[in-house]
């Protein structure tokens, strides 16, 4: 515990300046590794019970993850981010219990993120139960969208924009840009965390309280990247790309005092900006691409 | 009982209709009204940003708008629904007193249901049960293409989209 506050003292000096943080890298990584390790044993049975991953092959130096706060994350580090964020996130709002629904979000999903260009994740898709009217993405391919959400939409156009958006987020790597920003800082006032059944702590520890991550929000111009980059990837797929701009258009006409969507707002940019950023960019684009929006295949939640 | 619910039915497409012809928008950026849905149309006006228009019609990436005296199509993005104003970037207090994002204890009803908030958010637990749910409903990159094939979903050629100018307009809903 000591050792853990006084790398974490380090580490954060070293990260105020510059100079500093070269001088005293190598020596941050060991520390970092040793307690990195250190708490990986105290949950040895951390992948029990996934069935998904093979157990040799998702083993992971915990080291790598030390080390990542620095270079870059690799796929399985960010699974594991992903995986953490994903589960304390369904903590807050359970799944809705509807297996066709599921199973249909999660084909029209997966099939919109094949025309991402990252191979190296598997995508995981889910509907949450709250009225909430909003959507998450998590590294490594975790993305939900709420009951509240789903429900305002009217075609397989509209849920491949929102899924589009929240796969652009993945892809352009938005939650780890931030994570690796705030990590150094967020581990210091995490040195206490919650133990949980299959939790991963090391990441845990990253992370920091929760699913606090996906209250925190990302900067607007990453919001307005993923409306411009999703859009795109939707079309790709052959659907009508106005399915997203549609959903937008729908949220910038609710009543402002909506309890429903003051999370979104707190971490969105106002549909109308979101509208006017991206008709800047679509502008004639779009012009010639003709999709698909397929209302009679949109399942209907009750 | 089914004679009844025919004319009911058929009243509240009426009045659906009925909004539908007067919809209120904003305009969000200064654009052309084309004769057609297409920009290869005759242009049969222009609106600038922040005027009203009337949202008569929708076809794809246009919508049928009247302004004063014009009526014509203008791009979908160009225009915002509802009577919001130019929302988040003029307008700010009209709508941004509503969502504050200084407090999430305070929960707005109008609704009559509670969203998520921080708090909901920082103080989740892993939930591994749900997690492994989750994993049931994977769908392989096979079936995927399998299901979009089935609805005749084809892959389109679409090249990304440049990035904008770096100067956006400042919002008041924060830059977080």
């Amino acid at each position: 515990m000591k050792l853990k506050l006084m790398v974490l003292a380090i580490s954060l000096v070293s990260f105020s300046g510059a100079a500093a943080a070269f001088d005293f890298g190598k020596l941050l990584e060991e520390g970092i590794n040793q307690e990195l390790n250190k708490g990986r044993q105290t949950q040895p049975a951390r992948d029990a019970s996934q069935s998904a991953a093979p157990q040799p092959k998702s083993k992971i130096d915990a080291g790598q993850l030390g080390f990542a706060l620095f270079g870059d994350y690799s796929p399985e580090e960010e699974t594991r981010i992903g995986r953490q964020i994903a589960g304390n996130l369904l903590g807050a709002v359970p799944l809705v219990r509807d297996d066709k629904l599921q199973r249909y979000v999660n084909l029209v999903g997966d099939w919109v993120a094949q025309q991402s260009g990252r191979k190296d994740i598997t995508w995981h898709f889910g509907v949450l139960d709250t009225e909430d009217i909003n959507a998450f993405a998590a590294p490594g391919g975790y993305i939900f969208v709420t009951k509240g959400l789903y429900q305002r939409l009217n075609n397989e156009a509209e849920l491949a924009g929102v899924l589009a958006h929240e796969i652009a987020h993945v892809t352009l790597k938005h939650h780890l840009k931030v994570l690796k920003q705030s990590s150094l800082i967020g581990a210091l006032g995490q040195a206490a965390s919650h133990k949980a059944k299959d939790s991963d702590q090391v990441v845990q520890n990253l992370i920091g309280n929760g699913a606090e991550i996906m209250a925190r929000g990302l900067d607007k111009n990453a919001e307005f990247e993923a409306d411009r980059v999703g859009i795109v990837f939707a079309a790709r797929a052959g659907y009508d790309p106005w399915g997203l701009p549609d959903v937008l258009q729908d949220l910038a006409g609710l009543p402002a005092k909506d309890s429903r969507t003051s999370l979104l707002y707190k971490t969105h940019p106002h549909p109308a900006d979101r509208l006017a950023a991206l008709g800047e960019a679509v502008d004639g684009h779009l012009d010639a691409v003709q999709g698909k929006d397929l209302p009679g295949r949109f399942y209907h939640l009750r | 009982m089914k004679t009844f619910l025919i004319p009911a039915s058929l009243l509240v497409l009426c009045v659906a209709a009925a909004s539908a012809n007067a919809a209120p928008g904003t305009v969000l950026r200064n654009d052309k009204l084309y004769s057609q849905p297409s920009a290869a149309s005759k242009q049969a006006g222009s609106v600038a940003k922040g005027a009203s228009v009337n949202i008569l019609a929708k076809q794809g990436g246009w919508l049928r708008v009247t302004s004063g005296k014009s009526t014509g199509w203008i791009r979908l993005l160009s225009v915002r629904a509802g009577a919001g104003g130019l929302g988040g970037a003029g307008l700010g207090d009209v709508v941004g007193a509503a969502t504050t994002r200084s407090d999430p204890s305070r929960v707005v009803a109008v609704a009559g249901l509670r969203g998520l908030n921080d708090e909901d958010l920082k103080q989740a637990r892993f939930n591994g049960a749900e997690l492994a749910k989750l994993n049931t409903w994977q769908a392989t990159p096979a079936q995927a293409r399998g299901f979009a094939a089935q609805a005749g979903l084809k892959t389109a050629d679409v090249a990304a989209l440049p990035a904008p100018q770096p100067a956006q307009t400042s919002s008041p809903w924060g830059d977080n």
